[in-house]
């Protein structure tokens, strides 16, 4: 017997923290670490660390440029240079356009020069959205013209290595792209020229092999998996069981293949360190 | 934060969930049954749908009524408060499978709860004891075995049984075969599974409950425990928290137990964790209640933390910003659940026009109803009708506090059974904390 019209309404703002389902939701990243979901927002403020398991999740290319480089200093090259099917392999120009509509990203390669605390570089920074940043023959023309820009310009280079490996539909031209860019990385090397790279989770095959594997400097992200053929492979072909982290950054760390495990709350201190350090008169 | 709650309930505790949703400035929409159209929910609440007729199948279980109600209104999440639909895994799915949020455990992680066995097994392979006893026996000379490594007296029970058909008591072991072979006939031929499993009797036992809050991110808050041993029939007549009989030692390895629980079942939200305490106060695990309970209060009081906003918070995925230090708990609470039940006659339910209603005050008195004065209490639902809660320094002044404040409640119009407990707090095994689980029990008997 008491009416609905009874009580005023407090009518209080609403509390603004948390989030609700539905259209406006933030979307939510399940971590392959501990298999729980965290929003993404939280995961981008923590450098793609999960804050519970500390599982590296895999960053994207534009994410590492706002991680590392200056703000607002980075200058993008090549950005036109893409894959074009030249052996015409079955579903190949579907895979791109997906590649590309996924990532956002035009092939598995961004490079560009920028300035890290103020100290230019030359810079890339590979895919994991487009094909995982497999390496075809635009990935590889993309890093070896940054190696010639960076020569010409006396700039050292820094560089992020995360991929599959060579990309199958590019066949033996994809192959070929090891050799081309390991010469740009030679000259550059032998012009007194500083190379630093960052292997990511994965860094294999043909990267791996090449020129991943030939900067001055190594560094590893903890956890990222580090080698030439995949632990899957190894087993099938060898029929043995492999010992537990094999290939793991750490792994590669204790029989030295990286020079360096690089966390990434301290990453962007430690490579502006050493470029600094590797500057020369430059600094 | 979620713009639009609805709350799947009535009563006390849709009144003391839509309190904690203005706060918030969340939207509320009530629903109600054809019973309940003159229901304190119904007006406190932003707006208010009827979804069927009084029983409670065809209204406040009737989950597509709830899911229409709640869509039709633009509802974001739907708090089920406790009983009704609150541990319903198939709703919880239902929930979230048409985008609302369900302000409780996963559907999963409920359904892994209702099954009392493998929770148990779950809790024990974490290291969590539970009440001794062994499963799947069949043969007579392996289940006496059995029987004399868990010590008697023990029960037997029937592995597909219920309803307590198929239970035998054995105090000796002389008595064991009989009993065994008693038991798996009946339980042939009632449940067709002749498969029984004992388990150790434990006498003069306290119940005991852990109150946890967990957030999304895998932080866990263990409060305080509530001691809820003062029941009758099962039904629980005063709560207290903390439990006077239970010392520092004890109360630090219960709290370790109640964390190993959850983290192995990786909960979230509130729930409560409940324990039998034997006579030499050692914790075992029985079940975990993923809800929140109706004695709640008990724990706010002493921990200062409102757990129904917070349940509400953890649900919209905030994370917890508490340490367990600062939720251990200051005083002693006490709640005494006045049902409209007349103890001299049997308890039985009564309904009826609230004439009067008189609500106790004063500092650290808390009176949680869904009463008001002209009120018709309809008789289909529980007949829990209000929950009066005091906190102050010590337990003493707080049985002083409850005992001043029941008698000024007055709620005239139903029977109720306030001056009952009035008595209880003067009886020698309440005021020393003594008092277990089978203690109004044998009151009742010897009067």
């Amino acid at each position: 017997m008491i009416s609905k019209d009874l009580f005023r309404r407090p009518n209080l703002p609403l509390e603004s923290v948390g989030r609700e389902p539905g259209r406006d939701a933030q979307p939510e990243v399940k971590c392959p670490g501990c298999s729980r979901s965290l929003p993404q927002d939280e995961l981008a403020g923590n450098l793609h660390v999960c804050p519970r398991c500390r599982h590296y999740h895999k960053m994207s290319a534009r994410a590492r440029i706002a991680m590392m480089l200056d703000e607002g200093s980075f200058e993008e090259l090549d950005a036109a240079v893409v894959s074009r099917d030249p052996l015409r392999f079955p579903d190949y120009r579907r895979k791109l356009d997906e590649a590309a509509l996924q990532s956002g990203e035009a092939e598995g390669v961004v490079t560009g020069l920028g300035r890290v605390d103020g100290l230019r570089c030359g810079f890339f920074v590979m895919e994991p959205g487009f094909m995982m940043g497999s390496m075809g023959a635009a990935v590889g023309e993309k890093i070896t013209r940054l190696f010639e820009r960076a020569l010409r310009e006396r700039l050292p280079v820094l560089g992020y290595t995360l991929s599959g490996g060579a990309r199958v539909q590019e066949g033996i031209l994809s192959l070929m792209q090891m050799a081309k860019v390991s010469g740009a990385v030679r000259a550059h090397s032998d012009a007194g020229l500083f190379y630093l790279a960052v292997l990511c989770d994965p860094t294999t095959g043909g990267v791996a092999a090449s020129f991943a594997m030939q900067a001055d400097i190594i560094l590893a992200e903890p956890g990222a998996l580090i080698g030439f053929a995949g632990p899957r492979v190894i087993e099938q072909t060898t029929r043995q069981t492999l010992p537990e982290g094999f290939q793991r950054a750490e792994f590669q760390l204790a029989h030295g293949f990286v020079g360096r495990l690089s966390p990434r709350e301290s990453q962007r201190a430690l490579v502006s360190l050493l470029l600094r350090m590797h500057a020369g008169g430059a600094a | 934060m979620f713009s639009k709650l609805l709350i799947a309930n009535r009563g006390e505790i849709a009144v003391r969930v839509i309190r904690a949703c203005k706060e918030m400035g969340v939207q509320t929409v009530a629903v109600y049954s054809q019973a309940d159209r003159e229901a304190l929910h119904v007006s406190l609440a932003d707006e208010s749908i009827c979804i069927g007729p009084a029983p409670a199948q065809l209204s406040y279980l009737h989950q597509d009524a709830l899911l229409s109600a709640a869509l039709a209104t633009g509802c974001k999440a739907v708090h089920p408060g406790y009983g009704f639909l609150s541990e319903n895994a198939d709703f919880a799915d239902a929930c979230e499978q048409n985008g609302l949020r369900f302000i409780g455990p996963s559907g999963q992680t409920i359904r892994q709860m209702g099954n009392k066995d493998a929770a148990k097994r779950t809790v024990a392979a974490a290291g969590v004891p539970t009440i001794p006893g062994r499963e799947d026996l069949e043969d007579v000379n392996e289940a006496r075995k059995a029987a004399e490594q868990v010590g008697f007296p023990l029960l037997i029970k029937a592995r597909s049984g219920g309803g307590g058909r198929g239970i035998r008591r054995v105090d000796r072991v002389e008595e064991f075969d009989h009993a065994f072979r008693e038991a798996a006939q009946e339980a042939k031929a009632c449940f067709g599974d002749p498969g029984l499993y004992i388990e150790k009797l434990l006498e003069h036992v306290k119940h005991v409950e852990v109150q946890v809050l967990c957030d999304q991110h895998g932080h866990i808050l263990c409060f305080g425990e509530r001691d809820c041993s003062m029941q009758r029939r099962r039904q629980k007549l005063v709560e207290e928290s903390p439990c006077a009989q239970l010392t520092a030692a004890q109360r630090r390895t219960l709290m370790r137990y109640a964390r190993q629980a959850v983290r192995a079942f990786k909960y979230e939200g509130v729930g409560t964790l409940e324990f039998l305490l034997d006579e030499g106060g050692n914790p075992y695990f029985m079940e975990m209640n993923t809800r929140l309970q109706v004695e709640h209060p008990v724990t706010e009081m002493v921990s200062g933390v409102d757990l129904v906003k917070w349940q509400i918070r953890v649900a919209a995925g905030v994370p917890l910003p508490f340490q367990q230090k600062d939720v251990e708990g200051r005083g002693h609470a006490i709640e005494c659940r006045i049902n409209a039940e007349d103890p001299q006659q049997d308890f039985r339910p009564s309904g009826g026009r609230i004439e009067l209603l008189h609500a106790p005050g004063g500092p650290w008195v808390r009176f949680d109803t869904a009463l008001y004065q002209g009120y018709e209490l309809p008789l289909h639902y529980d007949s829990l009708i209000a929950k009066v809660i005091v906190h102050a320094p010590t337990r003493e002044e707080a049985i002083r506090k409850m005992h001043a404040a029941l008698c000024e409640t007055v709620i005239e119009g139903v029977d109720h059974t306030a001056s009952f407990q009035t008595e209880l707090l003067n009886e020698p095994a309440f005021l020393d904390g003594s008092y277990t689980t089978d203690y109004l029990s044998a009151r009742e008997g010897s009067l």
